[in-house]
């Protein structure tokens, strides 16, 4: 049975109506991402009508209680506001269910109510899980739902999961947590959920690249010297966030997922449709594809770390990395990250794409640079102050999302002087309306079963073996190259630029 | 004019300067960003419009970067003269950066209102499509070689005095083979979240089964919102596949009194009457309800309410939720028919059966 009404109404995949459980549910994500997120849809009128959500979690709650924490919160950080009419309306959707990870109990009281919910709804149960709790959750929360049947797709009703980051903490753990997460949940069921790829500038990766005729042609080797990603904090580790970054790092907490994902949409072949897996395909050979730096001489020679020192950030002092709290005072854990990266493929064939992360640096800033060769100096390269450096064509991620690209040009007057000006857009001038969060987006394709903006289980696995190798040199050799040092507010440590500097090369100043 | 009205349109400055001055603007105030993705034409053959118009382009540029190009005839004016205005609307973007969009006016009076493709549109930003709000009526003025150079026309038929010949005339201009023009009538995009409403209580399954059994169907809205009820109702014979033509069924409807009544066949052969009721009173779409036995899909607007309320009955189900609703102001509908875009094919796919919906009376 289909919906007529639905035909040529909007050009995107349709959502379903579901009901969404959220395990982890009173945990800053749900509150401040995701219920905000499924409110954000329904003041767009993008949410299907019937949606339910349940938050699942373990402290004690009365569903009203739970309802005005959520409110609490999305009265704060609600992207279009709070709207009390409408909220009135959104909360009566929201029902918590208290029950430990691990008791099978809770969750076939779960299964009761989600039947109710469903028999309520006429029958429709399609069912949206949202693993949104501390990942040492996992396991027992995909083993109890398996236990519980609350995986199995009933007639035509879907049954998914969304699996929130990290996914591992190296090839292993990763291969475990998706065997776990298969044996409960087929793999077109599965949405591992990365927000970078849900960011509007993320997506125009690809319709700059495949919708603009005038990139693909010397969108390679022959045309761009290199490419940098970067993704700069200016924070540290506020907030108590050092617990769980000294336990990760720069390589494991953004490089392996966000930067490493930017980087495969970067350098992906045309897929052949824009199918999910057809995009998918394409970029999980990006990852095959990535020379693996498999010695630690190799990692010394194409990968840096480092930690800050203490700085002024923004005209603030402030303390050391190995002076924040809850970071070991002896930690051997990178806040910064540089990686070269070779991508062994015809058409990247010798470009380096150069990725750096890094905590407390000047200011926050996530791009993508594309630095093009420069012409033969035969004509102008002879002129006083000769060529002023080749074309760069950037992709600001975050903030003031936009694309400049910097071109030459004749200064005025009566000699020949040149210059590099910018040409340069802006989301925000050109497009006022904002765009909506990246939560957004992504639950609604989960609700309409579109996995294009979800990373699927070979790309995760790839990007670790990728990384594994580089954690192993630094944590398991004797070999292993040092920790370098930066002073917070600086652009990182003199060992990054002298990686580019080797290869010609020197970062782009932001 | 009054001198006021005319201080708000900026710098009166002569047509042949308009460029250099524009220059000198910007050169005054290093500060702004001047970003432009179309031109956008503001139309009108009210020549008091510019005021106004002036007011609806600081608002849209908010959202929609652009150059607009203010244009009012007069063309009663026993004297033929062309006077212009520039001026920025400019606005800060996320709080931080100030984003500017020009705005130039133009008032064409008497037979200088023939000069409207050579004076006006050597003005627009080159490279960017046009698009062209055209206020009120369709006159002689909307010809082959003026919408040729438009690519999306935005009209409102809800005001027109004939909207059969008004049409008519759009038709031509549609199907000529040369003209890639996008049409817009805020009469549609006034029925756009009832629409999204509809098809989103009609995702649930029992509304669904319901659906071959859908014996009535009733349209309030204001009288002025006659081309926005037909064309929700053209929509949703379309959508299901309700046929017209039932002549007896609507002769009988007629002859019972009731003005706006049409008979569909369903797909399955049943008889569905569709009721149209006006109200002064209502939003401008007020309520479109749909019954089967047993089983009743609505949504409703209440007169200056912001949402839609949505609402499925059956037997032992009833699913309610609220939903945005269609701007009321013409601005804010051409701003969100500009947010969405597209080629506006589902408009083309409904019109025969609102051309024929429309004729009938």
């Amino acid at each position: 049975m289909s919906n007529p009404f639905r035909e040529d109404l909007v050009s995107r995949a349709q959502p379903k109506a579901c009901t969404v459980v959220i395990f982890g549910a009173t945990g800053d994500l749900t509150h401040r991402k995701l219920v905000p997120a499924l409110y954000n849809l329904l003041v767009d009128g993008e949410l299907p009508t019937g949606v339910k959500i349940v938050g699942f979690a373990r402290r004690e709650k009365s569903d009203e209680e739970y309802r005005d924490g959520l409110e609490e919160i999305n009265r704060e950080v609600s992207r279009s506001g709070h709207e009390d009419a409408l909220w009135k309306q959104f909360r009566e959707c929201i029902s918590y269910h208290q029950s430990e990870f691990q008791d099978g109990d809770g969750y076939k009281r779960l299964g009761e109510r989600l039947d109710a919910i469903d028999r309520e709804r006429g029958g429709q149960g399609n069912r949206l899980f949202y693993l949104a709790s501390a990942p040492e959750f996992f396991d027992d929360i995909l083993e109890q739902m398996r236990d519980a049947g609350l995986n199995e797709h009933k007639g035509e009703c879907w049954s998914r999961v969304i699996v929130e980051k990290p996914f591992g903490t190296d090839l292993p753990s990763a291969q475990h947590l998706n065997t776990i997460v298969n044996a409960t949940f087929e793999e077109k069921d599965t949405y591992r959920i990365d927000h970078y790829l849900g960011k509007e500038t993320a997506q125009n990766i690809m319709v700059l690249r495949f919708a603009n005729a005038i990139f693909e042609p010397i969108w390679n080797s022959r045309y761009i010297e290199s490419v940098e990603i970067t993704c700069a904090e200016h924070l540290g580790m506020e907030g108590g966030r050092g617990g769980y970054y000294d336990k990760s790092g720069a390589l494991r907490d953004m490089v392996q997922n966000h930067l490493l994902q930017l980087l495969s949409l970067v350098a992906m072949e045309p897929p052949t449709d824009l199918s999910a897996d057809g995009v998918r395909d394409e970029k999980v050979k990006v990852f095959r594809s990535l020379r693996q730096w498999d010695t630690p001489e190799l990692v010394a020679a194409n990968v840096v770390r480092g930690q800050y020192v203490a700085g002024y950030v923004n005209g603030q002092e402030v303390i050391g990395y190995r002076e924040e709290d809850r970071v070991d005072p002896e930690s051997m854990t990178e806040a910064y990250v540089a990686v070269r990266v070779m991508v062994d493929t015809w058409r990247w064939s010798g470009v380096p794409f150069y990725v750096r992360m890094g905590k407390r640096l000047p200011k926050k800033a996530t791009e993508i640079s594309i630095h093009f060769k420069e012409v033969p100096g035969v004509l102008f390269g002879a002129l006083p102050g000769g060529l002023p450096g080749g074309n760069v064509l950037v992709m600001r991620i975050q903030p003031d999302e936009g694309i400049s690209l910097r071109i030459t040009s004749k200064l005025p007057g009566t000699s020949l002087r040149m210059e590099p000006v910018k040409m340069d857009f802006h989301y925000a001038s050109s497009f006022g309306k904002s765009s909506p969060e990246a939560y957004e987006r992504l639950l609604l394709d989960a609700m309409a079963g579109d996995a294009t903006l979800f990373a699927r289980r070979d790309e995760v696995e790839e990007a670790w073996r990728f990384v594994d190798h580089i954690e192993r040199a630094w944590h398991q050799s004797e070999k292993a190259s040092p920790m370098t040092e930066y002073a917070a507010g600086s652009w990182g440590p003199r060992e990054a630029d002298e990686l580019l500097a080797a290869h010609g090369h020197a970062w782009r100043r932001l | 004019m009054t001198a006021e009205e005319e201080a708000a349109l900026g710098l009166e400055v002569p047509v042949d300067s308009i460029d250099g001055e524009l220059r000198k603007l910007w050169e005054a105030d290093e500060a702004s960003t001047n970003a432009s993705l179309m031109n956008l034409a503001l139309y009108s053959e009210d020549p008091e419009s510019l005021r106004s118009n002036s007011e609806a382009a600081l608002q849209l540029t908010r959202e929609h970067a652009c150059r607009a190009l203010l244009i009012a005839m007069d063309r009663k004016a026993p004297e033929a003269s062309i006077r212009s205005w520039i001026t920025a609307h400019c606005h800060l973007a996320h709080g931080k950066k100030s984003v500017c969009c020009e705005q130039l006016a133009f008032l064409l009076s008497g037979k200088a209102t023939g000069r409207l493709r050579n004076t006006v549109f050597a003005h627009m930003a080159s490279d960017l499509p046009l698009v062209f709000w055209w206020q009120g009526e369709l006159s002689s003025i909307f010809e082959e070689r003026l919408y040729r150079m438009i690519d999306r026309l935005i009209v409102d038929s809800s005001g027109w005095a004939d909207p059969v010949a008004g049409f008519e005339r759009l038709e031509e201009a549609l199907t000529d083979a040369r003209n890639w023009m996008v049409l817009q009538d805020l009469s549609w995009t006034r029925t756009y979240h009832y629409r999204l409403s509809v098809a989103a209580l009609f995702d649930d399954l029992v509304a669904q089964r319901a659906l071959g059994e859908v014996n009535a169907v009733r349209i309030v809205a204001q009288p002025a919102h006659r081309t926005s009820a037909l064309m929700m109702l053209a929509w949703l014979a379309t959508q299901a596949g309700w046929r017209t033509g039932l002549e007896l069924g609507l002769a009988a409807e007629r002859a019972a009194g009731c003005e706006e009544c049409f008979v569909f066949e369903s797909r399955e052969g049943g008889s569905i009457t569709a009721r149209v009721a006006w109200d002064e009173e209502a939003a401008p779409l007020g309520v479109v309800e749909i019954k089967a036995p047993g089983c009743t899909v609505s949504v409703r607007r209440e007169p200056g309410a912001g949402y839609l309320q949505q609402r499925l009955e059956c037997p032992g189900h009833v699913v309610t939720q609220s939903g945005p609703a269609d701007a009321d102001s013409p601005w804010e509908l051409v701003a969100d028919q500009l947010s969405r875009g597209g080629r506006n094919s589902l408009f083309q796919k409904v019109r025969p059966t609102f051309m024929e919906l429309l004729g009938s009376r």
